[in-house]
């Protein structure tokens, strides 16, 4: 069917005066394949909208390009109207020529105005429709483990009408709540609440409760998981939704710190509770009973907090004096420094050391040396039972779920990448999610948060029974795909499977629901078998074509800018009208993962004179591993051109922030400036 | 799997020099999956070609292609049996077998290889491959549980380590590369079959394949 594209531009009520809209829409009407070009004041608005609903309607227009302010504000109000009159939004490209055009530059840019829409109307002669369909989820959720947060979840998710299967992996249901004394964050005792809340919980219709039961695998995408399950020696497989993961975490003092092997005299925390219990087996009453905190890690809140408890509870009930060495004892959680003043009332005794304490025994008892800094004095206990440091760590077979799952750790072993966007308790996985100590969060006032985080998600996604997709806007040729398997390998949010339909060849296919549309499957397949609606390769190599047009193009600079970071950032430059060179054209990618080699040189054979490649930082990439994908590409494309008898400093990869305004001008003033010296 | 590299730059200019229009053929097997000659390597290619030759003010034209299976008769010609009309030479990023059967179906192009065809090898994980069969011929895995010392034996022996495998089980020759007997020894114990070490594998018969290779198989 023969392209129609209808152009609207949006002067701003008038006030990019910097741009000749006469001169511009004179020379697009020039254009075979333009239907008309409309000039507005206001597009955004309602006048303006009716007059795009009017043309629409009227007129046989098959495609749309917008010249306006940016995308990232204008753009969805767009994709809403073209909904509203049935026309396809996929077939709609938005020309940035206010932020990245008019606003960043001195002087004339009518040249840049033209050049910009030009790449989009290139663009858009490619766009193809796509479909909007509805794909079922399961309405019901896995919880795994069954302590404190896997029953909290369990139940909000019942309050809100979603049926929960809880698999614990003891044959009780508890977790960490069976410790009565010493556990940080609730009003009333653990063990209290442990007993109110498993009678919620089995009173609870909507939850059904396995014990001694593990997870074997799991498989599918968000919204319909086949997870296997281990029940003693039976094996079945079920269907879920989404899954919670709250598998807590696991105690462990530090044996290493003390060069005495941990004797009976040097305690746990769990031996000191057990003691607490039942006291009478001791025979004597211990005098004196030290704790030692912070000498290893600082930072194990729970380990102190609940060495507090704790050191309360031995003061309490065995009347001992107690003492606790620490370095700085870190009181950030809601209540813990309340707790520490009634710690402190009560007659516990701190002593501050910088240096590690020396611990050594002596007749029996443990003695602790230290200089208490605050006294500027040596200082010399002698404790009945030392309750050494502890650590909160992954729980057993963190490591063996983490590969059954298909997602990464943090430098700590507990689940979820250190990735900004996964906070507070996403997975790269859509659907599966990490709530409370098993993902690090060891604050139990912090985990209620968790969890609602976690319930509200997850209800999201299920509730209405069905997720609406974009269908196919990534998709694989069955025919041309090698099964090299690398785009299943790459795929950040592991939203590719491979499969083998009625019996046909075996094919990468990617899951619509579970894809998060970052292309860096596009962008390493080999066989050129993956199409990324809106960014194919020749959807993005037809806007370099326009490039140059004008000017004969020896001295642009193009910049692949990501969406969430430098093409914000740029955004913002324009806004702070910080003006940088205005031989900028800027190519607008879903993440620099998506940016291939090809693209790169393809760039440079069109004429251009320096290339960037611009995204997130390390470590905040929504893709988790698009900026790094995208630094060995240009690396290795530094290479490609060094061979050719081409500077490689004429390509750079840059990380930043989408506030980073002031960087990004820099990088490009930096690259046009070198560009110059030629 | 046939595992490839692609050449330097410099050597492939060098084969191409005084032509002005030349076809760059990939194949869409073995050399796609490991990354070196597949329609993304041409694309890349070709760009690096036409860059380089414009850089020095000189002519060159680039038709692209890719055949599924280039030491397929058929494919190629399918493919190519229009394309090669025009071009005055041809540059293939297939492995020494695609090259040839190119080479063989348009006798009057010169082919030339843009690959250096390596190994017979593995994907070990992304963007890694090694090499684990030597096609000698006269596979004996049963008596290694399945791990090749032909291949992954520096000194290819066959009967036990030469004793002077390094801490923690590394080769006396390349201390990067793990002892082969090492690694077939613990596969062995895995499976319960050590007797199978105290056994003498007679001396290997390196001939057991008359090269060049060719085997003829029962027509159904």
């Amino acid at each position: 069917m023969e392209v129609k594209i209808g152009v609207f531009l949006c002067d701003c009520g008038g006030s990019l005066k910097n741009i000749d809209f006469a001169r511009v829409s004179r020379n697009l009407e020039e254009l075979e394949d333009i239907a008309f070009v409309d000039t507005s004041h206001k597009l955004c608005l309602e006048d303006g909208r009716k007059a795009i609903a009017s043309r629409i309607l009227g007129q046989n227009i098959n495609r749309v390009v917008i010249a306006a302010c940016s995308p990232e504000l204008c753009e969805h109000k767009f994709v809403r109207l073209l909904q509203e009159l049935g026309f396809s939004p996929n077939l709609l490209s938005v020309a940035n020529i206010r932020e990245q055009c008019s606003w960043a530059h001195e002087g004339d840019v009518t040249a840049k105005a033209l050049e910009l829409i030009r790449m989009a109307i290139n663009r858009t002669r490619l766009l193809q429709p796509v479909e909007r369909t509805e794909v079922p989820v399961k309405k019901e959720v896995l919880v795994v483990g069954g302590g404190f947060s896997g029953m909290k979840s369990a139940l909000e998710l019942s309050r809100l009408g979603i049926q929960t299967t809880v698999v614990e992996r003891e044959a009780v249901l508890g977790g960490k709540l069976w410790q009565d004394e010493g556990l940080y964050g609730f009003e009333a005792s653990a063990r209290k609440v442990l007993s109110s809340i498993r009678e919620e919980v089995k009173g609870d219709e909507n939850i059904e409760v396995l014990i001694s039961a593990e997870i074997a695998g799991v498989e599918g995408y968000a919204g319909n998981f086949a997870v296997k399950i281990n029940k003693g020696t039976d094996e079945f497989c079920r269907d879920f939704g989404a899954v919670i993961f709250t598998t807590g975490y696991k105690a462990e003092t530090l044996p290493g710190y003390f060069r005495l092997s941990r004797g009976s005299k040097i305690i746990s925390q769990q031996e000191l509770i057990e003691i607490l219990e039942a006291p009478a087996k001791l025979g004597r009453r211990p005098e004196v009973i030290g704790f030692i905190l912070d000498a290893v890690d600082e930072n194990s809140r729970l380990g102190s907090l609940c060495a507090l408890n704790s050191a309360l509870a031995a003061k309490d009930k065995l009347g001992s004096e107690v003492y606790v060495f620490c370095r700085n004892l870190k009181v950030d959680s809601e209540g813990a420094e309340k707790l520490y003043q009634v710690t402190r009332d009560r007659g516990v005794m701190f002593l501050k050391f910088e240096q590690k304490p020396q611990i050594s025994v002596s007749d029996g008892r443990v003695k602790v040396e230290a200089k208490d800094i605050l006294l500027g004095e040596d200082i010399s206990v002698c404790c009945d039972f030392l309750v050494a440091e502890e650590k909160a760590l992954p729980p057993e077979g963190t490591e063996g779920l983490s590969s059954i799952l298909n997602v990464g750790v943090d430098s700590q072993g507990f689940c979820q990448d250190e990735n900004v966007y996964l906070y507070p308790v996403d997975s790269e996985r859509k659907g599966i999610f990490f709530v409370g100590a098993c993902r690090g969060n060891l604050d139990i006032a912090r985990v209620s948060i968790d969890v609602t985080s976690a319930v509200m998600s997850a209800y999201e996604l299920l509730a209405p029974g069905r997720a609406i997709v974009e269908e196919g806007k990534v998709n694989v040729d069955g025919q041309k795909c090698r099964v090299c398997l690398s785009c299943i390998r790459a795929c950040p949010h592991r939203a590719i499977r491979l499969v083998r339909e009625n019996a046909e060849k075996w094919t990468a296919r990617i899951y619509d629901l579970a894809c998060d549309g970052c292309g860096i499957c596009a962008a390493i397949c080999p066989a050129k078998a993956i199409r990324f609606e809106g960014y194919t390769d020749e959807q993005i190599l037809a806007e370099l074509e326009a490039i140059g047009e004008e000017r004969g193009g020896n001295n642009k600079i193009i910049a692949f800018c990501c969406e969430n970071s430098a093409y914000l950032a740029a955004d913002k430059a324009g806004r702070m009208r910080l003006h940088y060179p205005d031989n900028l054209r800027i190519i607008r990618v879903p993440c620099a993962g998506r940016v291939d080699i090809v693209h790169v040189l393809r760039a440079f054979e069109k004429g251009a004179a320096g290339v960037l490649v611009m995204g997130c930082q390390e470590g905040a990439c929504q893709h988790l591993t698009g900026n790094i994908r995208a630094k060995e590409r240009v690396n290795y494309t530094q290479d490609l051109l060094k061979e050719a008898g081409i500077d490689a400093g004429r390509v750079k990869v840059v990380n930043l922030g989408p506030d980073m305004a002031q960087k990004f001008v820099r990088e490009v003033r930096e690259m046009a400036e070198k560009i110059k010296e030629e | 799997m046939i595992i490839a590299e692609r050449k330097p730059l410099e050597e492939i200019r060098t084969m191409i020099a005084g032509y002005e229009k030349i076809l760059v053929v990939g194949c869409g097997t073995c050399v796609t999956i490991c990354w070196a000659g597949g329609e993304k390597e041409v694309g890349i290619l070709s760009s690096q070609l036409r860059l380089a030759s414009s850089r020095e003010g000189k002519e060159l034209s680039i038709l692209e292609g890719v055949v599924e299976r280039q030491c397929e008769k058929e494919m190629v010609i399918e493919e190519l049996r229009d394309k090669v009309q025009d071009v005055e030479a041809i540059l293939s990023m297939a492995c020494g077998i695609g090259v040839q059967t190119v080479a063989d179906l348009f006798e009057e192009k010169p082919v030339f290889p843009a690959l250096n065809t390596t190994f017979m090898g593995m994907p070990e994980g992304e963007g890694v491959w090694t090499e684990k069969c030597g096609a000698c011929g006269d596979c004996l895995l049963y008596w290694t549980g399945g791990i090749c010392p032909v291949v992954r034996c520096a000194k290819g022996l066959l009967n036990g380590p030469c004793g002077g495998t390094r801490k923690g089980g590394k080769c006396e020759i390349d201390p990067e590369k793990d002892c082969a007997w090492v690694l077939i020894y613990r596969r062995l114990e895995k499976q319960g079959r050590l007797d199978l070490m105290r056994r003498y594998y007679q001396p290997k018969n390196y001939r057991a394949v008359k090269r060049p290779g060719r085997i003829e198989a029962v027509t159904a």
